[in-house]
Parts: structure tokens; C-alpha cells; sequence
């Protein structure tokens, strides 16, 4: 089991007043007052996720970024978009206006800034709209042509806020995920193979390669681990040690997924 | 060796040194003003060696940093490094906001060009150094930075020179920074080049 970690910028856009805060404070850890908005145009929040692949388990965390929605501060908004890896689109439906000015003004301004990204609409006080409204017909009609996910959601009430932003994070590691290598994976034939494989998935998740190393060393010892010549026995006992590490450092799900994945790579290897 | 050797340590040197010798030639009884004289001569050299050695080794010292952030110029932290533990800050948001701030200025001061350097804020200075694909801010909150601006100056030049193709559009994937914490711990000792 791979462990991924990815940090990714997102940008929330909208015109003013469409609740882009509102839905931010739903969602995620603030530490910064909302009057950083109006006074230098910008909020950061962030928002960790866990995606669970075949294979591949990712620690996402998304950097929110909250602008200022008024058009006319447009040099201080293309510099917040700067590096954005995904936009969540904002209108209210109660305002028709708003929903209008998504393909009018924020998408091609987006698409301006950083290109095509990973997108979201989302029509938010939907607890206000009537259902079949002019704001929801336009908004489900933009996301149909540009295939963008679209929401009805509700800031008030909590209605698709999370589904929202899932669902974008989904979509920023669809890459990761397709790029990992298809077809069946190679695994480790002969028991030192397997050794190796281990020491190194264990020094990548560690992050530290010196540490993890240390770490390695030491459960080795510990379990009597002859590395030229190695026995299963003194390898899973090893991996237990290996396991309660990344308990500490990882997390004991991950840690048990790890230990589990390796004890059968170690008891399926040859001699 | 010389930087281990503590500013305190010195001071008492040389005022021991100086008080020792300024009672021996004013509490003994010389039998000629020579002698004495010689003392009180001894006395103002030995003063003076320490003080130069102390000004030496103050100057040599590396600026204590407090904490690093090491970022993209898009606001996402890279890497964080601290003295102190400080359970109320995210450090992702902090950097999030820095570069915020970062962005309001320059976009407010567009006519004079360039990019924030500093930022004062009482016994804290943070100290901003750039490249095309990495930012460090460095927070200090003791004086004598010349040769932390430099010293920050090559850290930022080589990170960029071994990392900064794969921060160039960067995925966001924290496996390409494999190998940061060696040159960024050297910076956060004082030791780099």
C-alpha cells in the first residue's frame, strides 16, 4: 500500500455576497478573523482529506483560498489565483445575476489566469430558490456545456457543502491516480527482494530517508534480521516494529494496512 | 570551535582578567612607578585582546533563527521548521496568509517594482528571500542579520538550481522534496557555506 501526499491550492470565486465565506466556514479549520477578505482581499483555510485507492491510500490537503468577489480589484485576484489547482465556483441563486456571471465574468477570467483547472459549481442559499428556477436552470446548464459537477447547496444548512468539496478533491488527484503504472503490480519474488521493497516503502512513507533508516537499522537488530541471509521469522518480526514506527509517524490505520500488505509479500516470497 | 565559545563567557574573561590585573597594580605596593606602569600597560593589552577576540567571535556567531518557512510563490508551505512549539499556528495558513500579504503589497505599491524583503513587527523580523519557484521567509527576533540575507540568498539559489524543475508547476506531491531538510537544517544552524 502506497502512501501519497498532496498539497493543492483551491480558489473559491463568486460575485460579492454569494456566500463563498459562508460555505469556506462550513468546511474547514479557519485561524484568520473573515476580516482579512476586506482588508487584503484574501482568506487561506485549509481542509485535510483521506482518498482511499486500490493500492494507493492519499493525504490531501486543500489550501482554500477565499477572494475577495468584487470585479473590480482584479490585480490582487489574479495574483490569489496564481498556482491554483482547482476553483470552486460560487453563485447564489436567490440572485440570478450571480449565476449569470459565472461564464460571463469568473470562468473566462480563470481560464485566463491558470488555465483549465479542475472545477466546481456551486449554487449555494438553495434553501431560498424554488425548485426549477431561472438560477438553477442556468447554473445546471453552464456545468452540463463545460462539464463541470454541479451543486445545489446550502451554506445555512450544510445541504452538498462537503459533497462539493469531495467531489473536487476527487477530481485534483484523478491525475495522481491515473498515472500510477496499470496492469498487475510486480511484486518481490525471492524473501531478500522483498526485504528490499520493504526498507524502501518504509523510507518513502517515512518522508525521512535518514530517520526511516535509523529506524530500520534498529528494528533489524532488534529482531536478529541477517540481511545477507535473512529468515522469514526474524522478518515479521521486524515488521512489527517497522508497524508500531508508523503508528507514530503515520497513522494506525496505515500502519496496520503496511504490516499487513508486508507480512503477506514476506510469507509468500521464496527461500 | 570559535562559535561554540559563549559572548557571556568572554565578557567574565575579560573582566576577570582586567580586575586581576588592575588590583596588582594598584593594591600592590611596586617599589617604582615603572613596575606599576608596566601592570596598568599589561593590563589595557590583555583588555584589549579580549575585547577584539569578543567582537570577533560576535561577529563570526550565526543569527539564531526562530522559524523557516519554506514555500511556493502560490502560497503552499513546502516545509516548516521551528525552534519553539507553537500549538496555536497552522503553519500552512500562516504561509497561505504571508504570501496573501506578500501579494496585497506588491499589487498596492505596483509602481516601485520588485517584491517584499521584510517585515518588522516589534523584536520580530521576518526576512523574505525569492526565486522563480521558492520562497523563504525566515523569522528572527535577534539582530545582526547580514549574513542571514546572505546566507538565505545561496539557500534559495541552490534549492531553486536542485528542486526548482519540479516546483515548476509543481503537483503538489511532498515525495519530490526528498533531500530539503539537509540544506534547510544547515540554514537554521547558521552553517550554510
Amino acid at each position: 500500500m502506497e502512501l501519497k501526499e498532496l498539497l493543492k491550492k483551491v480558489v473559491l470565486l463568486g460575485d460579492g455576497a454569494v456566500g463563498k465565506t459562508s460555505l469556506t466556514a462550513r468546511y474547514v479549520v479557519n485561524k484568520f478573523d473573515d476580516k482579512y477578505i476586506a482588508t487584503i482581499g484574501t482568506k487561506v483555510s485549509k481542509k485535510d482529506m483521506q482518498l482511499t485507492k486500490p493500492n494507493l491510500i492519499i493525504n490531501l490537503r486543500m489550501m482554500i483560498w477565499d477572494i475577495l468577489g468584487q470585479k473590480e480589484y482584479s490585480k490582487i485576484r489574479t495574483a490569489s489565483l496564481s498556482g491554483a489547482q482547482g476553483v470552486i465556483l460560487v453563485g447564489d441563486l436567490a440572485r440570478p445575476e450571480t449565476v449569470k456571471s459565472l461564464e460571463a465574468f469568473w470562468i473566462p477570467e480563470i481560464e485566463a489566469a491558470v488555465g483549465k483547472v479542475p472545477t466546481v459549481l456551486v449554487g449555494n442559499k438553495c434553501d431560498l430558490a424554488d425548485k426549477g428556477s431561472m438560477a438553477i436552470t442556468v447554473l445546471e446548464s453552464i456545468g452540463q456545456n463545460l462539464g463541470y459537477p454541479t451543486f445545489l447547496a446550502s451554506a445555512k444548512t450544510g445541504e452538498n457543502v462537503e459533497n462539493a468539496f469531495a467531489t473536487l478533491g476527487e477530481m485534483l488527484v484523478a491525475e495522481v491516480v491515473a498515472s500510477r503504472p496499470k496492469g498487475a503490480e510486480e511484486l518481490p519474488q525471492t524473501l531478500s527482494e522483498a526485504v528490499d521493497f520493504i526498507i524502501q516503502d518504509f523510507c518513502a512513507q517515512y518522508g525521512d530517508l535518514e530517520k526511516a533508516m535509523l529506524i530500520v537499522q534498529h528494528q533489524f537488530e532488534e529482531a536478529a534480521v541477517d540481511i545477507r541471509k535473512p529468515s522469514k521469522d526474524a522478518v515479521l518480526q521486524a515488521l512489527e516494529g517497522l508497524a508500531k514506527a508508523e503508528e507514530l509517524s503515520l497513522t494506525k490505520t496505515v500502519a496496520a494496512v503496511n504490516l499487513e500488505e508486508r507480512q503477506r509479500m514476506v510469507i509468500l516470497a521464496k527461500g | 570551535m570559535q562559535r561554540d565559545v559563549k559572548i557571556e563567557t568572554l565578557i567574565v574573561m575579560s573582566m576577570c582578567v582586567f580586575g586581576a590585573l588592575a588590583v596588582t597594580a594598584f593594591v600592590v605596593p611596586f617599589e617604582d612607578d615603572n613596575t606599576r606602569i608596566f601592570f596598568v600597560g599589561l593590563a589595557a593589552v590583555l583588555v584589549s585582546i579580549n575585547v577584539a577576540g569578543f567582537f570577533t567571535v560576535w561577529k563570526a556567531s550565526p543569527t539564531i533563527i526562530d522559524e523557516i518557512f519554506l514555500m511556493t510563490p502560490d502560497g503552499r508551505l513546502l516545509k516548516h521548521y521551528t525552534r519553539r512549539l507553537k500549538p496555536d499556528q497552522d503553519d500552512d495558513i500562516l504561509a497561505g496568509m504571508l504570501t496573501a500579504v506578500q501579494n496585497f503589497i506588491k499589487e498596492s505599491f505596483e509602481e516601485a517594482g520588485g517584491k517584499l524583503k521584510e517585515i518588522r513587527f516589534e523584536n520580530y523580523d521576518i526576512f523574505i528571500s525569492h526565486s522563480k519557484s521558492i520562497v523563504i521567509a525566515a523569522i528572527i527576533s535577534t539582530k545582526k542579520p547580514e549574513k542571514l540575507r546572505t546566507q538565505m540568498r545561496l539557500v534559495t539559489e541552490d534549492l531553486e538550481k536542485h528542486f526548482g524543475h519540479k516546483l515548476t508547476n509543481w503537483a503538489g506531491d511532498k515525495s519530490d522534496l526528498v533531500g530539503v531538510d539537509i540544506i534547510m537544517k544547515k540554514l537554521l544552524a547558521g552553517k550554510y557555506r
